[in-house]
């Protein structure tokens, strides 16, 4: 008898929190890949979200999530058929991975949404077979960043805007010579981004290719050029994940990093750094450029009120926030013709200066590996570490990694990504 | 009669979340980490995800420095927690302060203890400046880097003693408290040393406490993965981190899932050897 008197207290209980539950229906599950750094997350749940709740009454519970559990969430929930995550948002690359897993996505032609203009290359680019899967988001890429006192260390006759790898080494190697240390540093953490360095910098500079020309002599060199580079980068390179904390301490006087991970030292003392265009090699200026879109999974309870918050995402007006605030660039003509100051015009410049040279040439992230997306760029990271920090025989690990990445593109039926 | 069945009833009643708790956080998903770990990507029975993970450049590495931390910590641990316990349990003045100081670390994760050596250690951390400004160096050390695994290896150590030895002494100094009193006052009488009292009377009556402290740290010195990741990153991989690597970052959970596995069986194979290894007789208990 008692038992049954608990167990029924019990059910009452339950019965309340599902009703409380139910009561505040007007909230949306926001999942992202991006905004993951601990600044970068409360400066949009604080500038970004806030408003929207403000003015909306809805409130927008932000989840944001390294990509495995961010798919793995994804892919729970198409299995049960009910979506909980209203609107998600992620790389570029990542949207058709979602389709093959199972998750679709049907949106309505961005460019209905009032007051902006997307800039059409970028809505093409959220289409599959016609039909839009995202709206575009935010725009970034990776730069070079110096603290001016790095400057007069510049080898002869190099132009900092206008710079070679060849050049880089050098410079690296007077800092070295003059202050004693290793002043070059690199993201090569675990959760670093310097696997993109490698993948769409290093190797379509010296190669002409991510992919194609892995193993070939163009490449044997590229990687004899970093083991003679890696003597003069910091050796915490090899933990670090941003490049802006150890640019503010002056571990490091140059970096390479993601717009956003460089933003914060710039930000801090825009007067102590100048940024630059990634160096060129011979065939060329490689960058990426990084694209992130906004979805929504067909079959969301409320579609109408996840696309408001689309809607507010991609307005110009945040779209600028974002860009003072974070340093991901803007996706809607609008907002691109808005002109920062201070630290963001420098990030803003140095894109324009990358994008515009004259040697550019933009590589692009792979698309259609589906659900191993996640080991492209370990391949290449797998053979920095076996090259660089362990010392093995170039040829013999190119020939394994090689393979792998073949293997990678065959068994998915993947394309190459570009160049 | 019906008093006895109401009492294992609520036995049953009692251990019924614990059970319900283990199964399904604990059995159901190591069920599917052993299905995971040998599942095609299409389905079906493959072994393939082995031998990616035993050809793997970071396999070998990962088990030597799992089983070389393992062994670097375990000792250490246990002889500073013994002393710990010795000294608290002497119930001299200051003892319970010395108690609480002591377990502060219990209260941190294992991140929060990394982060707090790695402001420590890192090239502008405390220990550098400390140094610089006594005079002993004239440019900072750099610890961790991939130059001197030595010293990733010590600062790894050093987080995991300072983070979990009062595990290990709360265990021990609950054993020492259970040694009947009578059995250290026979030792004084017949004149022995306090060494010969360490070694003759409390060490083999703390035995059990010893045992079950050693499986758990071995255990948990297995899986340490906080102090890792933020001290080393990937250049000290360890079984545990390079499964964290392979789900979160390669997005591949089928080794991911090999690893968790290779960590279970190489757990219980220990824990079964401390189990034979330090089996206590009844009459060692020591319980009056």
């Amino acid at each position: 008898m008692k038992l049954s008197r608990s167990f029924s207290v019990l059910l009452l209980l339950s019965a309340l929190v599902f009703l409380a539950g139910a009561s505040a229906a007007q909230t949306l599950n926001f999942a992202s890949t991006q905004f993951r750094p601990i600044e970068e997350q409360q400066f949009f749940r604080e500038q970004v979200l806030a408003p929207f709740v403000a003015e909306t009454g809805i409130q927008v519970n932000m989840i944001a999530e390294e990509y495995a559990p961010f798919f793995s969430r994804l892919q729970a929930e198409a299995r049960t058929g009910r979506f909980e995550t209203d609107v998600f948002g992620t790389l570029h690359g990542d949207f058709p991975a979602l389709l093959a897993e199972g998750i679709p996505m049907e949106l309505p032609d961005p460019q209905s949404l009032p007051g902006r203009t997307f800039i059409e290359e970028l809505v093409k680019l959220g289409q599959v077979d016609g039909q839009q899967i995202y709206v575009p988001w935010t725009q970034a890429t990776y730069l070079m960043a110096a603290n001016k006192k790095a400057l007069d260390y510049l080898p002869e006759g190099a132009d900092v805007g206008a710079l070679t790898y060849a050049e880089l080494l050098e410079w690296a190697k007077n800092l070295y010579e003059a202050t004693g240390s290793a002043k070059l540093g690199l993201p090569a953490g675990p959760q670093g981004l310097f696997g993109r360095m490698l993948h769409g910098y290093l190797y379509p500079a010296f190669t002409g290719h991510q992919v194609q020309k892995f193993d070939s002599p163009d490449a044997v060199s590229m990687w004899s050029y970093l083991k003679e580079l890696w003597d003069y980068v910091h050796p915490s390179s090899a933990i670090y994940e941003n490049m802006a904390d150890p640019l503010l301490l002056e571990e490091v006087w140059v970096a390479w990093d993601h717009t956003a991970r460089l933003g914060p030292a710039i930000r801090e003392f825009p007067d102590n750094f100048v940024l630059f265009p990634s160096p060129a090699g011979p065939y060329g200026r490689a960058f990426i450029t990084v694209i992130n879109g906004l979805g929504i999974p067909k079959g969301v309870q409320d579609f109408d009120l996840a696309w408001r918050l689309i809607d507010h995402l991609t307005h110009p007006e945040t779209q600028v926030i974002v860009l003072e605030g974070t340093g991901f660039f803007p996706t809607t003509v609008e907002a691109a013709s808005y002109v920062p100051q201070g630290a963001n015009k420098l990030l803003a410049d140095a894109v324009a200066a990358q994008a515009s040279a004259p040697d550019a040439l933009v590589s692009l992230l792979p698309v259609g590996l589906g659900a191993r997306d996640g080991e492209y760029v370990p391949t290449f990271k797998d053979a920095f570490e076996a090259i660089v920090l362990r010392g093995q025989d170039i040829e013999t690990v190119l020939a394994r990694q090689g393979a792998r990445l073949r293997e990678l593109f065959e068994d998915t039926g993947a394309d190459y990504p570009q160049p | 009669m019906v008093r006895i069945l109401r009492k294992v009833q609520l036995s049953y009643l009692l251990l019924a979340p614990t059970l319900l708790f283990l199964v399904l956080f604990f059995f159901v998903p190591l069920v599917q980490v052993v299905g995971t770990a040998f599942r095609a990507r299409g389905g079906g029975f493959t072994l393939a995800h082995w031998q990616r993970l035993f050809t793997d450049i970071h396999f070998p590495d990962a088990l030597k420095n799992t089983l070389l931390l393992a062994l670097l910590i375990i000792p250490a641990q246990l002889v500073l927690a013994f002393l710990a316990a010795l000294i608290i349990n002497k119930q001299g003045r200051g003892s319970t302060a010395l108690l609480y100081i002591y377990a502060i670390p219990l209260g941190i994760s294992d991140l929060a203890a990394g982060l707090i050596w790695l402001s420590i250690f890192t090239e502008r951390g405390y220990l550098n400046s400390l140094l610089q400004n006594l005079g002993f160096i004239e440019r900072p050390i750099l610890y961790l880097s991939s130059r001197s695994p030595q010293w990733l290896v010590a600062a790894v150590v050093i987080t995991e003693v300072w983070r979990a030895t009062p595990l290990v002494m709360v265990i021990l100094l609950s054993g020492l408290q259970m040694i009947a009193k009578d059995y250290l006052e026979a030792a004084e009488i017949f004149g022995c040393s306090w060494w010969q009292k360490v070694r003759l009377v409390i060490l083999p009556l703390l035995k059990p406490s010893i045992q079950s402290a050693l499986i758990m740290r071995t255990i948990l010195a297995f899986q340490v993965f906080g102090p890792i990741v933020v001290l080393a990153g990937r250049l000290l991989p360890v079984l545990a981190s390079e499964s964290f690597h392979w789900y979160a970052i390669i997005r591949h959970e089928y080794i991911a899932s090999a690893y968790a596995l290779l960590l279970m069986v190489l757990s219980v194979l220990v824990t079964w050897s401390y189990l034979v290894l330090l089996r206590t007789k009844e009459e060692q208990l020591g319980v009056m």
